[in-house]
């Protein structure tokens, strides 16, 4: 029992990242229906603008300001740096090609990937990097708190699942509570037809991708306070947040929630009960299944095409 | 039209391209059989293939910065002027057969470091040896490379640290006797070098009749939560040869942070004091550290002026060690040639001979008399103190 | 109609222009309107005569060059560097038939490559101990191939675009998961692993043509029998393609291309000429991967990767989708610039080379040029001249090689001792330029250029070189976006008409 839990924070930990991954590819393929092959690697690059701010603060093991201004300093540069990040490859790689044949925007964004990739890796190396968050103000965020029957809830698990959940929230009232949001939910529906009620529709698009790479950025931090991070993680972070978003219905918002949530509980479940060795298959077979027999997912709507 | 035009400009810039390639490489009949010998006074060049690129990146650009520090630092204390080439390997086989052909083909191309990875030395060997190339490998520890009735390498093959089939029983041996250990799980990372090195050491826990758990992941997989909970709560060692120590780090974190009171055993792949300080756990490696060795703190301050904000892992020196090796090879072979290279072939001649006293791992350095590899290689267990310091434990 | 009324075509005449899909106008008028640009004279008749050439013409010619190389150049080396891009153009025309004619996206390409590859290491090596001969065992991994590929393609019915890619990358993704963990396979080593098949203990036997064994190297060189072997296949594969290409096949393929849903309209059995894609595609790959496995003895999982993929497809889209002359410059011209680029003295070359013509190109010999390079060149002599001024430390010049260019560019580029964070400053700043100058034009541009053509010098001399591992891929990159945006047909392909 004690282990089931620790398996359902695992999966809840993982799966927030995951689902903030995803919401980024939702959001860009409601409006573009476009797949962001670079957004994988826009949660890494966030992860290194973490890794510079602290390192800029003092480092791990003595930062110049109390834990809780740290993280929240990390997080929201990671989240401006990421998305001007996004708005250029949006402006530059993705605009010229709106009006071409889906493919061509398609293969630009694999060499933006490629690209971020390895520039990542010419300026900063191949090596892992450690935040090192264990030595945070003596390991608090690890060592501290609250239990659940014998399993400890660590501090900075909450911290993360909680403030992913806030993100989510404040995306979701953004898109839903807000004018602009309005134009992007009528943008990703029709996109002539909000052109022609008079909808800035570069604005839209660009702020699609503000929010989409900013809650990567954020993810990538988060990610990184548990777990080294390389040049490398991007690609394998891509593709796992790109199932979560079909799972839960690309182009909506609380499905790239749900689905992140799922494939964190499947991917955890998996290595728990079944076998390490196979995660990845069972991940990867659970998309393919997915795609083939509900390709709209959970919450999506089917896609009705118009001649 | 311009379509045409576009095709014959591309096919004039192909020629000259290959034009340039052809003469930045004289053609040259292939082999030791060179109609010129080599004057030991010109530069010679010596090719390191490695992966530099890649999920095993971090480990080539390593050992890339620190054999390039020791032909800068050695090649005027060998006499030698040494020109030291990277060829990236990406982790590839095919890759590396591929720039072995490139090695083979320039004659003035006397040694080679490396390859880093056992695979790349299986794909390689035969081509090196036929061509007469002695190949030095700081890392590949395969133990079938040398060791068995199949051997996969050819005796023009050498390694400078000792293979998996001593690494892992000592492991496995201090893991049983000293720890006292009834449970292991082992973690692999699904690439050879942890492959390798779980299977000998769990081969040997199993016959000292200690429980094991074997399990697997990615290698790209950092976050290791759901496997630490998978470990019982009654395991004394989780077993990890990762080859990057931050894993490693972060693999012990979670299992304080899960309340689980197994430590964890490191191989020399996660031996780095800035990374993995985890107090309580262990870490062998063929050296103790070496920054505390006399005479390597002059190499050492060295080596980080030379690549500002690096750290000093645990591949880095044998690569440094392997050069230095090679480097004694050429001048051995030179000076029995009065200052003349004859052919490649004299210096696989020389290798097996050179003795190097203030090795950079700790001691004196030569090779055993049986197989290409070192002379009594042995494995330093450490343990990490609460300081964060390695303390030699055995 | 007289020659005077005919619609002038929409052709655009400078690189900067993007050649997007010419609305509105007659597809045989823009795809025929080259003809109009001819140049009169002695060399437009030679043009003229070139352009009758039949393909197969052209074809001859290629293959007696290439089978000319190993006269030419007696280095082993540059002799396996023509058979990994012989390798490299039969992958290019795999994915061609997928990509450049089905028109679907497909990105587990790879996987079939290792399918090949891994089938012919079971079937002659000792991992299972079978040694078929080889006349037996390529065909027979043709076929698996051509039956993965089929397999693989049945999602299209369901599926397109976006979509199909990332379900062929997932399936991908499965190839590289069980080909890695294959040794625990239900308790069976059926792929060996992650040390995969080869080395001694199952060593994968090369060619076995006609009873005798083909050996992979003489002395440790390049057996250039294998360069034959593998331009015999390259030819044969590009008759057969193109003759598929030339049926009724063919022009289903392009009109599923073009527009599925008319063509499913059409009563085009558009689901079969997926999977035919797809099966094609895949047969030319395990193909390739035969010869792989061959030639180096082994095969190992490692290979099989997603900057593999990105290589292929990057050669596919450069030498233009949906033509096989295309696909074969664009394979030659990125396998040699890939090449050339693992060495710095090499590499240099190559940069300042394409910058040059570069530069030519878009301003063909006109003021602006003249502004530009002489501006360029100016500028570098005069921050040197300061730099070296404020400290000698800053001006150590380039660490490898001596030739004419080093000592000219010696007193032309700054390169310090220490560079410190100026590494990702620079590097950062001169992708901004850059992206900066696509926004601006006319004077403009050419007062930007200058500034720009010395910071990309200094980046490159002092960062990129010093991790060409990492730059070829970055260079890959830029090339796969630019090449999308400026002229999405790519070198040789055929530009796309969107009719309304």
């Amino acid at each position: 029992m004690d282990d089931f839990i620790q398996y359902t924070i695992n999966a809840l930990t993982l799966g927030s990242v995951y689902a903030l991954i995803a919401l980024g590819y939702s959001l860009v393929y409601g409006i573009l229906k476009l797949l962001n092959f670079a957004h994988g690697d826009v949660f890494m690059v966030g992860a290194y603008i973490g890794f510079g701010m602290l390192n800029l603060l003092g480092g791990a093991t003595s930062p110049v300001v109390p834990v809780w201004l740290l993280l929240t300093i990390m997080v929201a540069t990671a989240m401006a740096g990421c998305a001007v990040i996004g708005v250029a490859i949006e402006r530059f790689a993705y605009r010229p090609l709106r009006d071409a044949p889906r493919i061509a925007p398609l293969i630009s964004a694999l060499g933006v990937s490629f690209f971020l990739t390895y520039s990542m890796q010419l300026l900063f190396g191949a090596e892992q990097r450690d935040y090192n968050a264990f030595s945070l103000d003596n390991g608090v965020l690890f060592l501290k708190g609250f239990d659940i029957g014998n399993v400890r809830v660590p501090l900075l698990r909450i911290v993360i699942i909680s403030s992913a959940f806030v993100l989510m929230i404040a995306l979701w009232l953004l898109v839903n509570r807000t004018r602009t949001g309005k134009a992007m939910r009528a943008t990703s529906f029709d996109r002539e037809a909000a052109a022609m009620m008079g909808i800035d529709i570069d604005r839209v698009i660009r702020f699609a991708f503000v929010l989409g790479s900013a809650l990567a950025g954020a993810a990538g931090v988060m990610f990184a306070l548990r777990a080294p991070a390389s040049v490398t993680i991007g690609f394998v972070a891509g593709l796992k947040g790109f199932t979560a978003a079909v799972i839960g219905g690309i182009g909506s918002i609380p499905g790239a929630m749900v689905g992140g949530l799922m494939l964190g509980f499947a991917e955890s479940f998996t290595q728990g009960y079944v076998s390490t060795r196979w995660s990845d298959l069972a991940v990867f077979t659970i998309l393919i299944l997915f795609m083939l027999f509900r390709p709209q997912g959970l919450f999506g709507r089917a896609d009705i095409r118009k001649v | 039209m311009k379509k045409f035009s576009r095709l014959l400009a591309l096919l004039c810039i192909a020629a000259l391209a290959s034009a340039a390639a052809a003469t930045a490489r004289p053609s040259s009949p292939s082999g030791s059989s060179a109609a010129s010998a080599l004057n030991c006074k010109s530069t010679l060049k010596i090719a390191f293939l490695t992966p530099l690129t890649g999920d095993a990146g971090f480990l080539g650009t390593e050992q890339m910065s620190w054999a390039k520090y020791a032909v800068k630092t050695l090649q005027g204390k060998y006499g030698l002027k040494i020109q030291l080439l990277g060829g990236d390997t990406q982790l590839d086989a095919s890759l590396a057969s591929s720039l072995a052909q490139k090695y083979v083909a320039d004659p003035k191309v006397v040694a080679i470091l490396g390859p880093s990875t056992s695979g790349a030395v299986a794909a390689t060997s035969q081509t090196l040896y036929a061509a007469g190339l002695a190949h030095i490998s700081p890392s590949a520890t395969r133990t079938s490379l040398t060791k068995g009735t199949n051997r996969e390498a050819t005796p023009g093959f050498f390694r400078v640290v000792p293979d998996d089939s001593v690494q892992g029983p000592t492991d496995a041996r201090f893991m049983a006797k000293n720890l006292k250990a009834k449970k292991v799980v082992l973690i692999d990372a699904q690439e050879p070098y942890s492959v390798g090195l779980a299977d000998a050491t769990q081969a040997t826990l199993k016959s000292l009749g200690v429980t094991t758990i074997r399990e697997s992941v990615n290698v790209s997989q950092s976050d290791f939560s759901s496997i630490v909970t998978k470990v019982p709560s009654d395991t004394d060692i989780v077993f990890a040869p990762f080859q990057q120590p931050p894993k490693a780090q972060t693999l012990a974190q979670q299992l304080i942070e899960q309340g689980k009171k197994a430590k964890v055993f490191g191989g020399d792949g996660t031996n780095d004091s800035d990374k993995f300080k985890v107090p309580g756990s262990y870490v062998s490696n063929f050296a103790g550290p070496i920054d505390s060795i006399p005479y390597d703190k002059a190499i050492i301050a060295g080596w980080k002026k030379d690549n500002p904000g690096a750290t000093l892992g645990s591949f880095g020196p044998p690569a440094y060690g392997a050069a230095q090796v090679a480097m004694a090879a050429i001048s051995k072979a030179c000076a029995a040639g009065h200052g003349k290279l004859a052919s490649r072939k004299a210096v696989i001649k020389q290798v097996k001979s050179v003795q190097i006293k203030n090795w950079i791992l700790g001691g004196s350095f030569r090779f055993s008399s049986k197989t290409n590899d070192p002379f009594n290689g042995r494995f330093t267990i450490f343990q990490i103190q609460s300081d964060g310091k390695y303390k030699v434990v055995a | 109609m007289t020659d005077a009324e005919l619609p002038t075509p929409n052709v655009p005449d400078s690189l900067t222009e993007p050649a997007g899909p010419a609305v509105g106008q007659d597809e045989w008028v823009a795809r025929h309107a080259e003809r109009r640009l001819l140049r009169g004279g002695r060399l437009g008749a030679v043009e003229e005569r070139l352009r009758a050439a039949p393909w197969w013409a052209w074809l001859t010619v290629f293959v007696c060059l290439a089978a000319l190389l190993p006269v030419g150049f007696s280095s082993g080396y540059v002799r396996r560097v023509a058979f990994d891009t012989v390798l490299y153009m039969l992958l290019a025309l795999g994915l061609n038939v997928v990509v450049g004619w089905g028109g679907l996206l497909d990105l587990g390409y790879i996987a079939f490559y290792g399918l090949g590859a891994y089938c012919y290491a079971l079937l002659s090596s000792n991992q299972f101990d079978v040694h078929l001969p080889t006349v037996a065992t390529l065909p027979i991994v043709v076929v698996v191939g051509a039956v993965a590929g089929w397999l693989i393609g049945l999602p299209s019915w369901r599926l397109s675009g976006d979509y199909l890619a990332i379900v062929t990358l997932f399936f991908f993704q499965i190839f590289i998961v069980v080909v890695t963990n294959g040794d625990h396979l239900f308790g069976h080593n059926v792929t060996g692993g992650s040390n995969g098949i080869g080395g001694v203990d199952a060593n994968v036997r090369p060619f076995n043509l006609f009873g005798h064994d083909l050996p992979v190297a003489h002395s440790g060189s390049f057996n250039v029998a294998y360069l034959y072997v593998v331009l015999a296949f390259f030819a044969v594969v590009f008759v057969l393609l193109r003759f598929v290409n030339e049926s009724r096949i063919g022009r289903a393929w392009r009109s599923l291309r073009e527009d599925p849903l008319a063509a499913e309209l059409m009563g085009m059995p558009v689901n079969w000429l997926k999977l035919l894609a797809f099966s094609f595609g895949a047969a030319v790959a395990a193909l390739s991967g035969t010869i792989f496995a061959a030639l180096n003895a082994g095969v190992f999982p490692t290979t099989f990767a997603f900057p593999l993929l990105i290589t292929v497809y990057t050669m596919v889209i450069l030498g233009g989708s949906g033509s096989q002359a295309g696909v074969i410059v664009g394979a030659i011209v990125v396998n040699v610039l890939l090449e050339l680029l693992r060495d710095a003295g090499n590499a240099r070359y190559v940069f300042y080379a394409l910058i040059v013509l570069a530069l030519f190109g878009v301003y063909r010999l006109s003021v602006r040029l003249a502004v530009v390079l002489g501006g360029t060149i100016a500028l570098g002599f005069v921050v040197h001249g300061i730099a070296s001024a404020i400290a000698k430390s800053n001006v150590d010049g380039p660490a490898n090689g001596e030739n004419w260019l080093i000592d000219g560019l010696r007193h032309w580029v700054i390169v310090p001792r220490d560079l410190g964070p100026w590494k990702q400053i620079t590097y950062v700043a001169l992708i901004g330029v850059i992206l900066l100058l696509t926004l601006v034009r006319g004077w403009w541009r050419v007062a930007l250029l200058v500034p720009t053509l010395y910071l990309a010098a200094f980046v490159w001399e002092n960062v990129m070189l010093t991790a060409p591992e990492a730059t070829r891929f970055i260079i890959l990159g830029a090339i796969l976006v630019s090449v999308m945006i400026a002229r999405p047909s790519g070198i040789l392909g055929e530009r796309r008409v969107e009719i309304v």
